[in-house]
């Protein structure tokens, strides 16, 4: 298209924009006039379709739209729908099918910041909803046709964390014929499944699968892993990241960059550690899940003993660390009903006389990992369930021995008090220490300290940030197959992104007019991208912005105090253009904007 | 290869699994069994724990999915057989279920929806309301399509040997459509009037409402449809038809019966110049002359005919035709004898020509033609067991004879007449004289004066399987009487066409084309068959017609099965069983007021009354779902209507399969103390979900026994899972979050309304699911730990559940409720045991798709090359779905990077 002569642009009172308020099923128009919004736009200057759908978003309307853009001649498009998040892509895409320029699209939003937002002023709603679409048409009456900026991609990825779901998702990287590079931070591969035994619900040992994958792993040219290593740095953009790794060797560092076209983290968990005291935590014989679980894979056929004291009863205390009153943690750890389960019943087959009680708040044996909760009653463990009110409580005895005092529900709320031999808390998982991760890669932390994804129902392993993807118990709490699926997904993701050869990436960027420029440098250092640099032109240092490295955050823009920024796809003028329709909204018929 | 990959199913995880190998280049088929992509995520309100508009998240996934250049998507579709190729790839045979629709017409403009006359229970809104038979899956299908349900031709239209679409003019009469109902039957035959009166009605032998308490009124349907047209247009409105403009081709008919009628109809719509050729000098052929008026009055005959003269159709009568060349030579292209059986079987007895002997085709033809005999004060014996013998005695009583008997050769069992025509004879007080044969018409001076009969006894069984009356020596005796009317036979008078008449006088013709030796000449009716009925006729009329218009337009006269775009009937017991329960419906049957010696020839069934006719519609089955009313295909505006459309096969070659074939819900009505499907308020968590929907079929959430919006409000979980007793030991892993978030979602609805569950164990696993729980915890829902055992419906229709409460003492408690959702979990979907043909697909040993490493390699099944996507492989949440269908592809594509296929290579 570029080298074609480009059309004269229509003066924007001349442009052909077509304008869609979508019901989104109620979602709008329950609180909005959507047929009073239609008709207040169908005679605003430049505006030749108005229309009002029921899901403006389904296939049946895209192909409506792309009739009218073809029969009607449109060089532009506004949806007034949802948030952009959800649908910019949606509504680019019917745009590019029907050959318009895809940045001749505008959506505004009258869903989240407007009918949700008002539902109890319909009137006010709709006055709003008329404005921010008219402001929406002021913007595109000026917008310019744009392309994305096409980069080559790498066929390599970094994987970040050597556990069970980093190593898969390596070894499925290589498969589909992206070379992985895996930097762990610790002297060893495998995270915590490595040192597991049997895990559910395949019964294999962990320490077996992990030996496994990295044996895989050394066979293969195109993997290569970096123990004692640490992502220190990221620059460049999606598709074309230059990652700095650090690799810490004999005292001494050494520096690394790898050119990688996307980046998983899969850093993993902590285990939850009970405070001192905290149901008898430090007391001896009261363990935590992981310490008990390497005690039941250590111990020898036919019996279970715990520092040299057989163990004949236990009692395991659920949601140690989860399910926590705020500002503790609320979350369910998930993966440690089933995990105290299949442990339990280790220790039913090193010794079924082994009396074992579990305390609990409900059993989360999800899915089949029910049949292990049958197994496990079938073998003789007693459920007690407690109120979330009254938790139970961890003493030792005159006598030395342990014992939990619990109040059980099933037995019309009867105080029970259990001499037992050990007491296991069922710790949950807590999000690892990563702050320097997290600012090497800006990933987004939710408030419960685990990596938060683009979408946590549809979009599980991506980010925001292009390109980085975040898979396993970094994000929350799961189990082996779980993490694994999850790394997997990251594969698919990255190969989705990857195998193509190259990547499109938004041309809403910063540009500087250096006819304009001054050259005084403030624009450098508002730069959190580090995007814009000195250059010299005619004679004289002006600055210029790299478009692939420019997020189109803005920042520049008003610093700068010559005017000279500009912001592709949201000029001065376009934004000034739609402050002044959307306030001054009472007037029903605009006269032309010229 | 024709695609690298084959996906299996369209739910969300086989659309993420299509778009993300799409996205890394391979060629993607996915096969969708449903008209629309999206499965089961696109018919839910929100999903938890955003709360996002589940049509919001997934809508775009499925434009994205069908718009994507690498997958080709074939909805409607199934795959029904995979087999392995040598190259290590796979053969997979897809039908593509006939839609009926031709989709690159069909706009989605939701016009045949709109016109369509049959009510089925829509499976996308959870059976909670109802979609049409022609039905766009729902409002955000995609594609947005419009196909035609045909689960087969009803058995009502499969037995009518004339091809009328009984169910659609059934059909049409329930929607009030009366005039569409009397163009649809019009479509076949301008005999409307006629049928509605004087058929036998095969139709309700085999209506399905039959084996319930009794079959819809399909032939009194048709003759209100019918008096209610004439009444309102007088007689000759045979011109709203569409006729088409005249191709210069002329038509010569000889006989004016049923078969000539029709198929001089059906030609003159297509354009033909036709002219009937009639001997006598009415038409009608025995619609007239046999058929006695209270019957079939005149009237209703010349109504019907008037529909094909209003045409232009001539009908020329008092000629004979006795050579067809030469109506050839006279410049017809083809001729068409439909001359029926006017010759009378000879008894072949002594005193047969006597003066009081007559046949019956001349004694009703006399008296159709106002020559009736005075037979007051006389007794009159007719000889026979036909439909002719019985309305020789009706008509001989109704003349003034003091006696009418029937003499017939065997028993009640073995006559030939209809049992109903039998049952009214003898009611209007006919007497039979079964096991008699005639052997002398017993005269005195040239007049009869008895009939000498033998008596028979019944032998071995004959040729047609009957048993053949033998005479019983010396058992001769004389009926005194003075009028013999014998009605033992007739056949066609073969004179017209003597060189090609068969052994039996009857014209020899092929069966499927009626062509007869002579090229231009063809035979319908009777004339070809002996004497059969009127829906024969008529049904051999539009047959000869069809057949000359692809003579004379030089189309093939075979290889063509269709005349009339009919499926293979449906059986009764595949429609009985759609259904556990039937309502009970009063059943319509004319009134028919028969006196004993009746004294005159009105007509003595009345018409249904427009109540009795809409609510006998009403009760119509809609056996083959569509009806074939024709409604739709007259409402389409780009011509997309398809009824001889039919399923075709497609054979493909694939590098991989993922199988994303999902899970089926589990029937709440296994757990009867629940109560589902016969308490109306007891609802699952689907149709719940439907309720909150954006696209919700009532607006509200109400529940369905009364329309009532609910106050107190039940969820119980685990039904069907966690639950030996239903064989399904397994958590279904969704119910629980599903219903917190319904609970959110109802109080946000009916701000009023309490929201109890009674669970088990809350499993909130996952991330935010624990604080989801928690919001709705603080938002007001009541959660009660403790079984439900048992459910009771009180007299307003709310619900007595009854249940353990564990967290307050445990006792036993009863609790009052408006509605009761049932958190069903999933089943597996067991369609996938037929997927593949040689080496079946290992399943778990409850019947989901196995997995051997579930752990480091999730979505690898038993077979190299297939993987499983999704809830296929057992229970998963959305965002499980996602990431196992991630987890499937990339190892798709790692099969595919190490998979070197080569060409099949044929020896």
């Amino acid at each position: 298209m570029s080298q074609e002569t480009p059309e004269p642009k229509a003066a924007p009172q001349q442009r052909r924009i077509g304008v869609y308020i979508c019901h989104c099923g109620g979602n709008i128009s329950d609180y909005v006039d959507v047929a009073a919004v239609r008709e207040a736009l169908k005679d605003e200057p430049g505006v030749v379709v108005s229309e009002s759908p029921v899901f403006a978003c389904s296939d049946g309307t895209q192909h409506d739209m792309i009739d009218d853009i073809r029969a009607q001649n449109l060089d532009g498009l506004v949806v007034a729908s949802c948030s952009p998040k959800l649908h910019q892509v949606t509504f680019r895409n019917v745009a590019k099918r029907a050959d318009l320029n895809q940045y001749a699209y505008t959506q505004v939003n009258v869903r989240e910041q407007d009918s949700w937002a008002h539902p109890h002023d319909r009137a006010g709603a709709t006055e709003k909803a008329i404005g921010l679409v008219r402001a929406g048409v002021a913007k595109t009456r000026l917008s310019d046709p744009l392309e994305p900026l096409r980069i080559e991609t790498v066929p390599r990825a970094l994987v970040v964390g050597g556990g069970i779901a980093g190593l898969r998702a390596a070894i499925g990287l290589a498969d589909v014929g992206i070379q992985a590079v895996v930097v762990e931070r610790e002297s060893r591969l495998g995270g915590w499944v490595g040192r597991f035994g049997p895990t559910f619900p395949d019964e294999a040992s962990g320490a077996e699968e992990v030996a496994g994958l990295v044996e895989q792993i050394k066979a293969r040219r195109d993997i290569t892993v970096y123990t004692n290593a640490e992502l220190t740095g990221k620059s460049g953009t999606f598709g074309n990241y230059a990652a700095q790794l650090t690799l810490h060797r004999d005292g001494s560092d050494k520096q690394l960059t790898v050119d990688v076209g996307s980046i998983i983290v899969a850093t993993g968990f902590d285990s939850y550690a009970p405070d001192e005291g905290e149901f008898g935590y430090g007391i001896d014989g009261v363990v935590t899940l992981p310490e008990f679980k390497e005690l039941v894979d250590a111990a020898p056929a036919g019996t279970l003993s715990y520092r040299g004291r057989p163990v004949r009863s236990i009692a395991y205390v659920y949601c140690v660390g989860s399910r926590q009153e705020a500002p503790g943690n609320e979350y369910c750890s998930k993966y440690c009903c089933t995990a105290t389960i299949h442990a339990s019943m280790l220790v039913s087959k090193l010794d079924p006389g082994i009396r074992q009680y579990h305390l609990h708040r409900d059993i989360r044996a999800y899915g089949r990992n029910e049949l292990l909760y049958n197994e496990s009653r079938d073998r003789g463990s007693i459920y007690l369930k407690f109120p979330d009110d009254t938790p139970p409580s961890v003493q030792k005895e005159a006598s030395g021995g342990l014992s939990v005092t619990v109040t059980d529900l099933l037995t019309e709320s009867r105080e029970l008090t259990l001499p037992v031999d050990l007491v296991v808390l069922v710790t949950g998982m807590v999000p690892r220490e990563n702050s320097d991760l997290v600012q090497v890669l800006k990933l987004p932390v939710g408030s419960d300290g685990f990596f938060n994804e683009i979408h946590p129902k549809l979009r599980p392993v991506e980010t925001v940030v292009d390109g980085v993807m975040i898979a396993g118990c970094c994000q929350s709490p799961r189990t082996v197959g779980e993490s694994v699926a999850a790394g997997l997904a990251a594969v698919a993701q990255s190969a989705a992104l990857l195998k193509k050869g190259f990547a499109e990436l938004e041309p809403l960027v910063a540009r500087v007019d250096p006819e304009k420029c001054v050259g005084s440098g403030e624009c450098l250092t508002s730069c959190p991208y580090d995007a814009i640099t000195s250059i010299e032109w005619d004679g004289r240092q002006v600055a210029t912005v790299d478009p692939a490295t420019c997020k189109g955050c803005g920042g520049c823009v008003p610093v700068c105090g010559s005017d000279a920024i500009d912001l592709l796809g949201y000029t001065d003028a376009q934004m000034r253009a739609a402050i002044e329709e959307m306030i001054a909204t009472d007037v029903p018929v605009k006269e032309p904007v010229g | 290869m024709d695609y690298d990959v084959l996906v299996i199913g369209s739910g969300i995880g086989g659309m993420e699994s299509s778009i993300k190998l799409a996205d890394m280049g391979y060629h993607v088929l996915l096969v969708e069994k449903e008209a629309s992509v999206g499965g089961r995520m696109i018919l839910l309100s929100k999903v938890f724990p955003t709360l996002d508009c589940a049509s919001c998240i997934s809508g775009p996934k499925m434009s994205s999915t069908i718009n994507h250049p690498n997958i080709t998507t074939m909805a409607y579709s199934q795959v029904e057989g995979i087999s392995r190729n040598t190259d290590g790839g796979f053969h997979a045979s897809i039908r593509q279920k006939s839609k009926f629709v031709d989709w690159a017409a069909c706009t989605g403009c939701d016009a045949c929806q709109k016109a369509c006359t049959v009510a089925v229970p829509d499976q996308f809104n959870a059976d909670l309301a109802a979609r049409r038979a022609a039905y766009i899956a729902f409002p955000q299908a995609v594609p947005k399509k419009a196909v035609l349900q045909r689960e087969g031709t009803s058995p009502c239209v499969g037995a009518c040997p004339a091809g009328i679409k009984a169910h659609g003019y059934v059909s049409l009469v329930r929607s009030g459509k009366y005039e569409e109902a009397f163009q649809l039957v019009l479509d076949a035959t301008p005999l409307v009037g006629t049928l509605g009166r004087a058929c036998y009605a095969p139709c309700e032998a085999d209506c399905t409402r039959a084996k319930l308490e009794g079959p819809v009124p399909i032939r009194l349907i048709k003759r209100f449809a019918a008096d209610k047209h004439y009444e309102a247009s007088g007689q000759s409105d045979g011109r709203a038809v569409e006729v088409e403009e005249p191709n210069g081709h002329k038509i010569a008919i000889v006989g004016s019966g049923p078969a000539g009628l029709t198929a001089a109809w059906q030609l003159a719509r297509k354009g033909y110049q036709v002219k009937i050729l009639e001997k006598r000098s009415k038409p009608g052929g025995y619609l007239r002359h046999a058929i006695p008026t209270y019957r079939l009055p005149h009237e209703v005959v010349d109504a019907d005919i008037a529909n094909l003269t209003s045409l232009g159709v001539e009908i020329e009568c008092g000629v004979s035709v006795a050579d067809p060349q030469a109506l050839k030579d006279d410049g017809y292209d083809a001729v068409i004898l439909a001359t029926g059986t006017q010759v009378a079987t000879r008894m072949d007895v002594p005193g047969e020509d006597a003066e009081g002997s007559v046949n019956g085709l001349d004694f009703l033809a006399d008296v159709a033609n106002g020559a009736a005999p005075d037979l007051r004060g006389k007794r009159v014996v007719v000889v026979g067991g036909g439909n002719v013998a019985m309305d020789a005695a009706r008509v001989s009583l109704r003349l003034g004879a003091t006696e009418a008997r029937v003499a017939y050769r065997r028993t009640r069992a073995e006559m030939p007449a209809h049992h109903v025509e039998s049952k009214d004879a003898e009611a209007e007080g006919a007497v039979f004289e079964l096991l008699v044969a005639p052997t002398e018409v017993v005269t005195a001076g040239g007049r009869v004066t008895g009939l000498k009969l033998q008596k028979m006894r019944l032998g071995e069984p004959d040729a047609s399987g009957r048993r053949s009356p033998e005479p019983i020596p010396g058992s001769e005796y004389v009926l005194d009487c003075d009028l013999v009317i014998s009605t033992i036979g007739m056949s066609p008078d073969s004179a017209p066409f003597a060189p090609l008449a068969d052994k039996r006088g009857r014209v020899a013709v092929d069966p499927k084309t009626l062509q007869t030796s002579v090229p231009f000449l063809f035979a319908a009716g009777d004339v070809t068959a002996g004497a059969t009925d009127i829906t024969r006729a008529i049904g051999s009329g539009r047959r000869a017609a069809h057949m000359v218009d692809r003579w004379i337009t030089g189309q093939p006269l075979d290889g063509f099965t269709a005349l009339d775009d009919r499926l293979e009937t449906i059986s009764t017991d595949t429609v009985l069983s759609r259904q556990t329960a039937f309502g009970h419906r009063h059943p319509i049957s004319g009134d028919v007021s028969l006196v004993h010696n009746p004294r005159d020839f009105s007509e003595i069934e009345a018409p249904l009354t427009e109540d009795q006719a809409r609510s006998g519609a009403g009760s119509c089955l809609d056996c083959g779902v569509c009806s074939e009313c024709q409604e739709c295909v007259k409402a389409c505006p780009a011509f997309a209507i398809r009824m001889d459309a039919r399923d075709e096969l497609r054979d493909v070659t694939v590098g991989a399969v993922v199988v994303a074939t999902g899970h089926k819900l589990f029937a709440a009505d296994l757990k009867p103390e629940y109560g589902f499907g016969k308490f109306p308020n007891v609802i699952t968590g689907m149709q719940m979900d439907r309720l909150l929907a954006p696209t919700r079929p009532f607006n509200t959430v109400l529940r369905p026994g009364d329309g009532k919006v609910p106050d107190r409000i039940a969820y119980i979980s685990c039904t069907g899972s966690r639950d030996k007793t239903v064989g399904n030991p397994l958590c279904s892993k969704f119910c629980c979050m599903y219903s917190i978030k319904q609970n959110q979602l109802i109080m946000g609805a009916l701000p009023l309304a309490d929201v109890s569950m009674h669970y088990m164990d809350m499993r909130a696993s996952g991330k935010r699911y624990e604080e989801f729980y928690t919001q709705a915890k603080d938002m007001g829902a009541q959660y009660i730990k403790g079984r439900v055992s048992k459910i009771t419906e009180q007299e307003n229709g709310d619900l007595l559940v009854r249940y353990e409460d564990i967290e307050n003492g445990g006792g036993v408690v009863e609790t009052s409720y408006d509605l009761v959702v049932l958190a069903v979990g999933i089943q597996p979907n067991r369609d996938v045991e037929r997927l593949f043909d040689e080496a079946p697909l290992g399943l778990d040993e409850y019947y989901y798709v196995a997995e051997p490493s579930a752990e480091l390699s999730p979505g690898q099944t038993t077979i190299p090359g297939v993987f499983v996507a999704g809830t296929a492989s057992g229970a998963k949440d959305i965002v499980d779905t996602i990431l196992h269908s991630g987890a499937a592809v990339a190892q798709v594509a790692a099969h595919l990077e190490h998979q070197h296929f080569t060409e099949e290579v044929t020896v």
